[in-house]
């Protein structure tokens, strides 16, 4: 008889804590894992506030599982705790593709990489978007790049939801856009490359590509006038 | 046989078994529920890992200490957490055992080395390294039963696909 030292110690160390989320790095049954949890407003009515918490982690873990049904990279769900408003996935070993591109910035742009990175981004965003998924938060700090296998995972879906209209796809590329303009503009016309992957990967490009040019005009939110 | 360290403090110990010729006994003794040592009976070809396993029982437990299992026990719960599915006696069916089985996995929480033993002895088959689950899994009926796609078999393994299902279920 064998006992295997898995053991789960239940340690929690705190990596980031945000508006919405804390996250943590723990262990899972043996394998190191993600803790997220959200956390309850004290400003929100009780009742409302466990509402709202639920349904948007019921809703987190739904639509990363969907992006992986779509063949879309992202971290391995292990546990959805519905008492603890936590949900528990594999971490991810790897550099988010905002350290890869800043790294660009001040050392010089490695052409051949850069050029694969930003066919992943298109591809996987054409794939989500064909299958009626919006990713919602499309930020370079919210994609991995897997050591080793050099695969794209795109995480943080905590502001994903499902829509096929087209205005709800531009405004995700162009969330995407603004964020490459203010953070990378030093690694040239990334968003660019990006688009062109996208418009050979996803068969409703012309829609939203159309959409994506009137909200360049109009910025993400629409103008409600009369 | 293996024993998993589980949170705080409780074990899992599965033993994997082929050429079993008893589990028309063993199912009727089970839902007579005369089985003694208790434990859960899984169909092995619907798992090509251990991973999974130790996710529906991870789960198992919590619902256990909030004393909020949705079948009886925490073995037969065991079974239909591995299932991905809120059907009960649908996944019991598939991935429990039936009368024709001769591949099972036998599972028990906090089990002691002897009931163990007591485990294997109630099974008329040939104990086999858990290390086999991989090749002898059934991919295509673990892909109908999870319904799992070639596109998403891309960018994961059946272990991973498996258990984002097992831990959504109940988020759908």
């Amino acid at each position: 008889m064998e006992i295997t030292a898995n053991s789960e110690d239940g340690s929690l160390i705190l990596i980031k804590q945000g508006a919405e989320a804390r996250v943590f790095e723990s262990t899972f049954v043996g394998r190191r894992c993600v803790v997220k949890e959200r956390f309850s407003k004290k400003y929100r009515h009780p009742s409302l506030d466990s509402k709202i918490t639920l349904k948007r982690l019921n809703a987190e873990a739904r639509c990363m599982t969907k992006a992986r049904r779509l063949g879309v990279s992202t971290p391995v769900l292990y546990a959805v705790d519905p008492v603890q408003h936590t949900l528990t996935f594999e971490y991810v070993e790897g550099p988010s593709v905002k350290d890869i591109f800043l790294e660009f910035g001040l050392h010089g742009i490695m052409e051949e990489q850069l050029e694969d990175i930003a066919l992943q981004i298109g591809n996987a965003i054409a794939k989500l978007h064909d299958g009626g998924l919006i990713h919602g938060d499309l930020t370079t700090s919210n994609m991995l790049i897997r050591s080793g296998k050099n695969q794209l995972v795109l995480i943080d879906f905590g502001l994903s939801f499902t829509s096929t209209l087209p205005e709800d796809k531009a405004v995700d590329l162009y969330v995407l856009e603004r964020a490459l303009l203010s953070l990378h503009s030093s690694c040239g016309n990334v968003m660019d490359r990006i688009l062109s992957a996208y418009r050979k990967s996803s068969k409703q490009w012309s829609s939203t590509l159309n959409k994506l040019a009137q909200v360049r005009q109009r910025g993400r939110k629409r103008t409600m006038v009369g | 046989m293996k024993v998993f360290e589980m949170s705080n403090g409780n074990t899992l110990s599965l033993s994997l078994f082929t050429e079993v010729t008893n589990s028309k006994e063993l199912l009727d003794s089970m839902q007579a529920g005369t089985l003694e040592p208790e434990a859960a009976f899984l169909n092995a070809s619907l798992i090509p890992d251990v991973f999974p396993v130790l996710a529906a029982a991870h789960k198992t437990l919590i619902a256990k200490s909030r004393e909020s299992l949705t079948t009886r026990t925490p073995h037969s719960e065991l079974v239909y957490n591995y299932s991905g599915s809120k059907h009960i006696t649908e996944s019991l069916k598939r991935c429990g055992i039936a009368d024709s089985s001769n591949y099972v996995l036998a599972a028990r929480f906090n089990a002691s080395p002897d009931e163990m033993e007591a485990v294997g002895k109630l099974i008329n088959g040939k104990e086999i390294d858990l290390d086999e689950l991989e090749s002898r899994a059934n991919q295509a009926q673990i892909q109908k039963h999870y319904k799992i796609s070639s596109l998403e078999l891309g960018i994961s393994s059946l272990a991973d696909a498996i258990t984002c299902r097992i831990a959504a279920r109940d988020t759908l």
